[in-house]
C-alpha cells in the first residue's frame, strides 16, 4: 500500500507538472483519474495546492523587487511591506530586467562546489537597466543595495569570492554590506572602484568616471594608469602597503595614492577620473549629498550655472532643453527640483528670470526674453 | 475532484492543521505514524463532508482525530503504555486545543514569509522564481545554471516543506527530525516509539 508520504510525493509531482507549462489534455485526464482513485490522493493534492496557491501571495512582499530577483531572507519581517503601507510604492517599478545568459562555466561551478554561497554564482548574473527618467533600487543577495539613476545599466556578478557590479552606463549609488572576505568591486570601463563596507556612487560617461564617497573608503583603480605605473616602476607595489604609508595624505586629505594606479578615496571625496588622470576634490559631506538627491527623485543645485543644470535635467528626460542664448547659460540657479518634472522647472525659470521658453518638437528652447521683446521678469 | 468541496476543505479543515498536528503529537507517541494519521483523518472528513458537511467543522475534525486514534489503539494488539494512558485524555475541549485562528491577512502573510524564509536557499530561490515571479521552469533552469529536473525537484520539495511549515506549523528542523524518524522506523521494519515531542 502507498504510504502517506508516497502519496504526498505523487501529489506534489502532479501539481508541479501542472504548473510547468507543459500540460496536455491527456495529463489532465490522468490527473483526474489519479485523484478519483483514492480520497487520500484528493486530500493530499488539495493540501499542497492550497499552500502552493498561498505562496503566490508572497508577491506582496516582493513589492519593489524586480522580477527575477529573489529577495534576501529575513529582510521583510520588519520592512514596510509587512507593516501598514501609508506611502505609495517607490518609483522602483520603472525597471526592466533582462536575463544574463548563464554560461556553461556557472553551471559547472554549481555542480563542482556545493556550498550555499556558490549558489549565487549562478543565481545573481542579472542585468538591470533603467529608462530615461527611471529610478530603481536593486537589493543584492549579500544585503548590499544598488540604486540606479536615470538611463543606467548594471550587471551583477556575485559569488563566494567577489561581489561584482559592472556599470555599463549611467550612475548608481552603492550601499555595501560589510563582508571582509568578498570585496565589492564596481567596474566602469577601465576603472574599478573597490569597497569593503561603505556608501558611494559611481557615474559613468564613456571612460569618464565620477566617484562620490559618502561613507567609509573605497579604492579607485584605473587600468590605463596602472599599466603606465608598471612600465615605470617595473613591478607594482601591493596597493595596501602604499595606502598605509599615507603618501600625499597631507596634500589630499580625501585621497591617498595607493600605488598600482590605485587611489584611496575617503568620505567626502569627489573624484573625476578621465583619460588624462584623476582629479580629486574634498568637499563637505553636505555637498556630496547634494549630488545624491537623485536617489529620491530630486536634483539639487547651488549657484549652479544654468547650462550645467540643464545638462543634468536632460539626463532624466527624453525631451531635451536647449539653451539658445549664451547669456542665459551663465545664469546661476539654486534649489531642489523634481528630476522628471522639467516643465515645472522651465516654468519656474520663466517666472524668475528673463527667460522665454519655446516648446518645439522633442525639445524646449530657452531664449533671452529681453532680446525677443518678451515680457518683463526680475533678474537675479 | 469537487472544487467547492476542496475549497471548503481548505478553508474549514486545513486551517486547523497546526492544532491538529499538535494534538496528535500530544496523544500519539509514535511520531512516525503521525503523517499517516493526519492523512487518514483528512480522508474520513473529506468523505463524510462529500455526503453532508458538518455544522461545526473544527469539532468534527478533532472528534474524528480522537476516534481514529481510539480505533487504532483497539486494532493494534501491541500498544505502548503511553498511548493507552493518553486515550483517556482524548476528550479534551476542542476550543482548548485549537484557539480559533483569526489572523488578519497581514499576519497570515507574515507566517507565510517566515515559512518561506526557512526553505533551504536553493529551494527558496526556485520557489520564488517559479511561483512568485512565474518564470518558466526552463528559464529558471537557464538562469540558475541547473537542469530543469533539478528545478522541478526543488519545486516539489518546496511545496511539501511549505505545507509542513505553513499548515502544520513545524520548523524546518522539526520536519527534518520527523522525516528521519520515518526513515529509521521504516528501515528497522517495526514501529518503535518516537522521542517525546517538544511542544
Amino acid at each position: 500500500m502507498e504510504s502517506s508520504r508516497q502519496i504526498e510525493d505523487r501529489a506534489a509531482a502532479w501539481l508541479a507538472k501542472r504548473d510547468s507549462g507543459q500540460w496536455s489534455e491527456d495529463d489532465e485526464r490522468e490527473l483526474q483519474a489519479w485523484l478519483s482513485a483514492a480520497t487520500a490522493h484528493t486530500v493530499a493534492f488539495i493540501r499542497l495546492e492550497t499552500v502552493w496557491g498561498e505562496a503566490r501571495r508572497l508577491k506582496a512582499l516582493g513589492a519593489g523587487v524586480p522580477r527575477g530577483v529573489v529577495p534576501p531572507p529575513n529582510r521583510w519581517h520588519s520592512s514596510s511591506a509587512l507593516e501598514r503601507r501609508d506611502e505609495p510604492a517607490p518609483l522602483r517599478s520603472r525597471l526592466s530586467l533582462r536575463s544574463w545568459p548563464t554560461r556553461a562555466v556557472a553551471a559547472g561551478l554549481v555542480l563542482a562546489v556545493a556550498t550555499a554561497l556558490t549558489w549565487y554564482v549562478a543565481s545573481s548574473r542579472f542585468y538591470y537597466r533603467t529608462p530615461v527618467g527611471g529610478l530603481a533600487s536593486v537589493p543584492m543577495s549579500d544585503g548590499s543595495n544598488v540604486t540606479l539613476n536615470t538611463d543606467s545599466a548594471i550587471r551583477l556578478v556575485v559569488n563566494d569570492r567577489i561581489r561584482g557590479v559592472e556599470l555599463e552606463r549611467g550612475e548608481a549609488f552603492f550601499e555595501v554590506a560589510k563582508d571582509a572576505h568578498r570585496p565589492f568591486v564596481v567596474t566602469a570601463g577601465n576603472k574599478r572602484v573597490i569597497a569593503v563596507g561603505t556608501k558611494f556612487s559611481v557615474r559613468r560617461a564613456g571612460d569618464d568616471v565620477q566617484v562620490l564617497v559618502t561613507e567609509g573608503k573605497v579604492r579607485l583603480e584605473d587600468d590605463s594608469l596602472a599599466a603606465a605605473a608598471r612600465e615605470i616602476a617595473g613591478t607594482a607595489e601591493p596597493a595596501t602597503s602604499a595606502a598605509q604609508s599615507g603618501v600625499d595624505q597631507t596634500s589630499h586629505p580625501s585621497a591617498v595614492r595607493a600605488g598600482d594606479g590605485g587611489m584611496l578615496l575617503i568620505a567626502g571625496a569627489v573624484a573625476h577620473a578621465g583619460e588624462s588622470g584623476v582629479l580629486v576634490q574634498n568637499v563637505p559631506l553636505m555637498e556630496v549629498d547634494d549630488h545624491l538627491t537623485w536617489r529620491s527623485g530630486y536634483l539639487t543645485f547651488r549657484e549652479t550655472p544654468l547650462a550645467d543644470a540643464i545638462t543634468e535635467f536632460n539626463r532624466y528626460n527624453e525631451r531635451q532643453i536647449v539653451i539658445e542664448d549664451p547669456a542665459v547659460a551663465g545664469i546661476r540657479i539654486s534649489g531642489k527640483f523634481r528630476s522628471t518634472r522639467f516643465e515645472a522647472f522651465v516654468r519656474l525659470l520663466e517666472q524668475g528670470f528673463p527667460i522665454r521658453a519655446q516648446y518645439g518638437d522633442g525639445r524646449i528652447l530657452l531664449d533671452d526674453a529681453h532680446d525677443s521683446g518678451g515680457r518683463e521678469a526680475t533678474s537675479k | 475532484m469537487d472544487a467547492p468541496l476542496g475549497a471548503w476543505f481548505a478553508r474549514e479543515i486545513l486551517i486547523h492543521e497546526a492544532a491538529l498536528v499538535r494534538y496528535l503529537h500530544r496523544h500519539w507517541s509514535k511520531r512516525d505514524e503521525i503523517h499517516d494519521l493526519r492523512q487518514e483523518i483528512y480522508v474520513r472528513i473529506y468523505e463524510a463532508a462529500a455526503k453532508s458537511k458538518p455544522t461545526s467543522p473544527k469539532s468534527f475534525l478533532f472528534v474524528t482525530a480522537r476516534n481514529l486514534m481510539a480505533d487504532r489503539v483497539r486494532r493494534n494488539r501491541i500498544v505502548s503504555i503511553e498511548s493507552v494512558g493518553d486515550i483517556g485524555d482524548l476528550n479534551v475541549l476542542v476550543d482548548e486545543v485549537s484557539p480559533e485562528r483569526r489572523l488578519d491577512a497581514r499576519q497570515e502573510l507574515k507566517r507565510l514569509a517566515r515559512a518561506f524564509d526557512q526553505l533551504p536557499p536553493k529551494c527558496r530561490d526556485v520557489v520564488w522564481l517559479r511561483r512568485v515571479d512565474e518564470i518558466s521552469q526552463k528559464e529558471v533552469a537557464t538562469r540558475l545554471g541547473i537542469s530543469e529536473r533539478t528545478v522541478e525537484s526543488h519545486v516539489l520539495k518546496g511545496m511539501k516543506l511549505l505545507a509542513d511549515m505553513f499548515l502544520s506549523g513545524h520548523t524546518l528542523k522539526e520536519i527534518a527530525e520527523l522525516s528521519r524518524d520515518d526513515k529509521t522506523e521504516f528501515a528497522k521494519g517495526k514501529s518503535g516509539r518516537g522521542k517525546q515531542q517538544t511542544d
